[in-house]
């Protein structure tokens, strides 16, 4: 029994140890997360841009903006409950079209969609670009 | 204010404040200006009865568990204690402020109201009421039994809502079903007590749990301060995550509204 757990466990957590010991991993800082949409996650992207929608029941699933040195993510949980722990550096990689997220200190991975991903330059330039309308609305409003 | 449990929903003794971040309309914060334990200093606290047709077989041990909690519950001198009902058309003040001794079993014996359910105008009326004597060191909590069936309100249960996340007033809900058929409301009981950091609890579980998980939890409250992120709307949806232990669980209200710039 403990033989089968501890094979279980290697199975589990090798591959992250592993990258973890190669040094493979990126940092990044999650800066926004809302619950959004759960069929990119659970049905791949051809569903978004495929046919009639099934449903999929009412359950929301996390979305996260991860900005990291160069490229600024925004991956999908695939359940309400799939969540990334929300600390200041977060190490991750890009695995055969997703994202994995190391978590747990370390122990083990868990892998995010990616919806989008931006230049962060272009990501930023664009963040601006938001802060400086919101900041005239509200301007707006003031004086009205 | 939050509350922070672990997966067996006991209160955490030990949290540091780089062990959360707050998501506040949809941004990341986890830079606070104040992080500590809350003070429990003085509590206004409504009680709200069902006393409407779908509960009237159960009113009466409803009544006496109402009296239990009151008798039971650890008071502070300056604490007020306002109660209420609400079947018929309207929601009926039945003693307001200082209630700590009104209630006895003369009361208990009293025969209910009947009729139809305005949950959501109870819940409106107790929120304008605690609005009313509103003190900035002051805890608002409702307590409310019902099986969550509304039938007849005036007010939408997000006009109350909108007033309870406001003013901070937290509420908790108590399924007054039987354990073994729980009511077709418990979703709303839930709901209510999820959007205002409560908790739903069911009569089932007995008055001396219900009391010590609503004192161990007003006890094991945290308040967080930090500035608000910039926003057009009016109202910041609020959630708080663990930052590193994903056992860690978080209660607090779902937002706050919030008119200029400042800390919350």
């Amino acid at each position: 029994m403990n033989l089968a757990r501890s094979l279980l466990f290697l199975l589990c957590g090798l591959p992250g140890l592993l990258a973890a010991q190669i040094g493979i991993y990126q940092h990044g800082t999650v800066v926004r997360m809302h619950m959004g949409d759960c069929i990119l996650a659970q049905r791949g992207l051809m569903a978004t841009f495929g046919g009639p929608a099934t449903a999929t029941g009412q359950e929301a699933c996390p979305e996260y903006t991860l900005v990291s040195d160069s490229v600024v993510f925004v991956i999908v949980g695939k359940s309400s409950n799939h969540l990334i722990p929300l600390a200041e550096t977060i190490d991750f990689r890009l695995r055969k079209n997703e994202l994995a997220v190391l978590i747990d200190d370390a122990k083990r991975e868990t892998r995010f969609t990616i919806k989008e991903m931006v230049v962060r330059s272009e990501w930023e330039r664009m963040q601006r670009h938001i802060d400086e309308q919101g900041g005239a609305s509200q301007t707006n409003e003031t004086k009205r | 204010m939050f509350f922070a449990t672990d997966k067996h929903h006991q209160p955490v003794e030990e949290l540091a404040k780089d062990d959360f971040a707050v998501i506040d309309d949809e941004r990341v914060i986890r830079d606070f200006r104040s992080f500590s334990r809350a003070d429990l200093t003085k509590l206004d606290v409504v009680v709200l009865m069902d006393s409407s047709d779908s509960v009237l077989p159960r009113f009466r041990p409803q009544m006496a568990d109402v009296l239990q909690l009151i008798t039971q519950w650890p008071w502070n001198q300056d604490d007020n204690l306002s109660i209420m009902s609400f079947s018929g058309l309207e929601p009926h003040l039945l003693c307001d402020g200082n209630c700590r001794n009104w209630f006895d079993a003369d009361r208990v014996a009293l025969p209910p109201g009947g009729g139809e359910t305005p949950l959501f105008d109870a819940l409106d009326v107790a929120a304008n009421a605690l609005i009313e004597r509103r003190q900035p060191d002051i805890w608002q909590v409702i307590i409310l039994f019902s099986d969550g069936q509304d039938t007849i309100s005036k007010h939408s249960y997000a006009d109350a809502k909108e007033k309870l996340l406001e003013n901070g007033v937290l509420v908790y809900t108590v399924d007054v079903s039987e354990a073994s058929q729980p009511s077709y409301g418990i979703a709303t009981l839930r709901k209510i007590a999820d959007d205002s950091g409560g908790r739903c609890l069911s009569i089932a579980e007995g008055v001396d749990t219900i009391l010590n998980d609503v004192i161990n939890d007003l006890e094991s409250a945290r308040v967080v301060t930090y500035i608000a992120p910039q926003s057009s709307a009016d109202f910041h949806a609020i959630r708080i995550l663990p930052t590193r232990n994903l056992n860690l669980q978080f209660r607090s209200r779902r937002g706050y509204y919030h008119h200029s710039g400042g800390a919350r």
